[in-house]
């Protein structure tokens, strides 16, 4: 056998690039259980939407309702996943399956595991956005050439929610925690952040809240994407995402590296 | 603690690590030398595993430490990348990824050294044909057995054919067959150069594959040299066992000096330098109820760490 030289190690790109292929090895492996129900849910929603509720709303924002909010699910579906995949899942891989314990064997640090677990929650993000964007294609609620680049919004809001949850993952003990953040904070987001009705119907006390909180902004994003509507307000909701990143990931990253080297 | 032969590879001095109050290394000095095999005695909660973490980056040692270590020519605490590529390291617990066979375990790890897929392929191969898991390679994870999960996980730390290996209580909880093959692999592996760093609270273990040895008991290095030179130099040769406590009483007071008694409820161990006179004592003892042996690591380990629990055990 060769044998290695000393600081020969792989470089940072290739580094983080072998966490999300562990990753996505792991989650491909079983892909009808794990790939169906992405392009499943959003046609429960359309169906309840499209069959019933729909009826009775009329317009929104100058668009059907359907549209208004299909548009909103691209962006919450990375939410979702990319939360779930962050907190549940990096929980069972550190507490009890201790995978990371043998992933830091090898030569990569945790500062770039925790970065490859948020690029990870990212692409599964994108994926998430991909499917439900195929499902409204085929039900012609959004239009090409247009639409095609949501999923980089999914990538983005999958990014922020992962980033979010490992900063969360990084305070809790016990496993049930999690049930104060997903009901007190991401169902609430998924409620006031204008994807089922514009913040602008928010009491004004409320809407420095929806502000405040990073689904907003990825919907009003894609929105703007998917329906070609531009407005100078989306250059904050781009640079939101931006700093947000930075920051909480940055915050993530020091909180969650001491819990993996002690 | 110097077990001779060869120039240093692994250098570390005065490396101490405390969790909140508890000191579980406390100024630790150790030497290993290339291509030997050294391992960490002592009960749980010793400071074995957190000492062999800090070589690999994986604990930090106290930051107002004087300690220093040396691994290969690195600090970890600076170049832990530099250590985990050169090293291979077992972890206590197998964290295998059940999701994926055995192939598809070793091909995951094969991205983090950046082997190119053709090389990982033979060097999987190969590796599986060492550890005897050929006829695994496609199994499920939950399909082997807990030798097998062993070897494969021994098997994913040799991949980027390591200079050091860093084993973590290799062979607890496994049967004599795999233990022993376990070892087998583990002498070869010596013979081919690489270094080994194991921890174990197994003592044929230590004795068997060992070079040198630490034995550490609440954090400390209570005594460390070739498992030889341990027990000619810490403990007498031999020892009459006398299973029956009542038979017992009174050895101590014939003998004298000569003889060292230690007495628990159930079992009296009296250790000498003479087997002879071991022998007269048994003869005069009025049961048969006793065994007459040489003196081994685990009398040692005992000796030196004590026969009652401490909190952790």
């Amino acid at each position: 056998m060769p044998s290695s030289s000393v600081r020969a190690y792989p470089p940072l790109r290739q580094r983080l690039y072998s966490v999300w292929f562990r990753h996505m090895r792991v989650y491909t492996r079983h892909l009808v259980s794990n790939g169906l129900p992405p392009f499943l849910e959003p046609l429960i929603f359309l169906g309840g939407i499209g069959l019933g509720l729909g009826h009775y709303i009329g317009e929104m924002e100058g668009m059907p309702y359907i549209e208004f909010l299909a548009t909103g699910l691209l962006v919450t579906a990375a939410m979702w996943t990319s939360a779930f995949e962050c907190t549940y899942g990096t929980f069972i891989r550190l507490e009890f399956e201790k995978v990371y314990d043998g992933m830091l064997a090898a030569p990569i640090t945790a500062n770039n595991l925790i970065v490859g677990e948020i690029l990870w929650a990212g692409t599964k993000g994108l994926f998430f956005s991909f499917a439900v964007l195929c499902v409204l294609t085929v039900f012609r609620i959004v239009h090409w050439p247009n639409a095609l680049a949501a999923p980089l919004l999914g990538f983005a809001t999958g990014v922020m929610f992962g980033a979010l949850s490992l900063l969360v993952t990084s305070f809790v003990r016990t496993i049930n925690h999690f049930n104060f953040y997903m009901t007190g904070l991401l169902s609430p987001m998924f409620f006031f952040s204008g994807v089922v009705f514009p913040v602008d119907q928010l009491p004004a006390v409320v809407r420095p809240f929806a502000e405040a909180v990073p689904l907003t902004h990825s919907t009003r994003l894609v929105r703007a994407l998917c329906v070609g509507r531009w407005d100078a307000i989306l250059w904050w909701d781009g640079a939101y995402i931006l700093l947000f990143v930075l920051i909480v990931g940055y915050a993530a990253v020091r909180r969650l590296k001491k819990r993996l080297i002690q | 603690m110097d077990i001779g032969m060869a120039e240093p590879v692994i250098t570390v001095r005065r490396i101490s690590k405390t969790f909140g109050t508890l000191r579980a290394v406390d100024r630790v000095d150790f030497d290993v030398p290339a291509a030997a095999c050294f391992g960490f005695l002592g009960p749980n909660g010793a400071g074995k595993t957190t000492m062999m973490k800090m070589l690999y980056g994986m604990c930090r040692p106290d930051a107002d430490d004087e300690g220093t270590m040396d691994v290969f020519g690195c600090d970890p605490r600076r170049e832990e990348l530099a250590i985990k590529h050169l090293a291979g390291v077992v972890p206590q617990e197998n964290n295998l990824d059940d999701e994926l066979n055995v192939v598809g375990n070793l091909m995951v790890f094969a991205r983090f050294y950046n082997l190119p897929r053709a090389v990982a392929r033979e060097r999987i191969a190969e590796l599986l044909a060492f550890l005897e898991l050929a006829d695994k390679a496609k199994a499920k994870i939950k399909e082997l057995s807990g030798g097998m999960k062993r070897r494969l996980v021994v098997a994913r730390a040799m991949l980027n054919a390591p200079r050091l290996l860093i084993l973590d209580e290799p062979t607890t909880g496994l049967d004599p067959q795999v233990r022993h093959v376990i070892w087998d692999k583990l002498r070869q592996l010596k013979r081919r150069g690489t270094t080994i760093l194991l921890t174990t609270h197994y003592m044929d273990e230590a004795f068997q594959i060992c070079d040198g040895l630490l034995i550490m008991d609440r954090g400390r290095a209570v005594l460390g040299g070739r498992p030889r030179d341990l027990l000619a130099e810490h403990i007498e040769p031999y020892v009459l066992e006398v299973f029956d406590g009542q038979e017992a009483t009174g050895i101590d007071a014939c003998f004298g000096e000569a003889l060292r008694v230690e007495a628990s409820p159930e079992i009296t161990r009296v250790y000498g330098h003479d087997l002879e006179q071991l022998r007269r004592v048994a003869a005069a003892l009025h049961s048969d109820h006793y065994y007459v042996r040489e003196a081994n690591l685990e009398d040692l380990f005992l000796r030196t760490t004590g026969r009652s629990l401490n909190a952790v055990q």
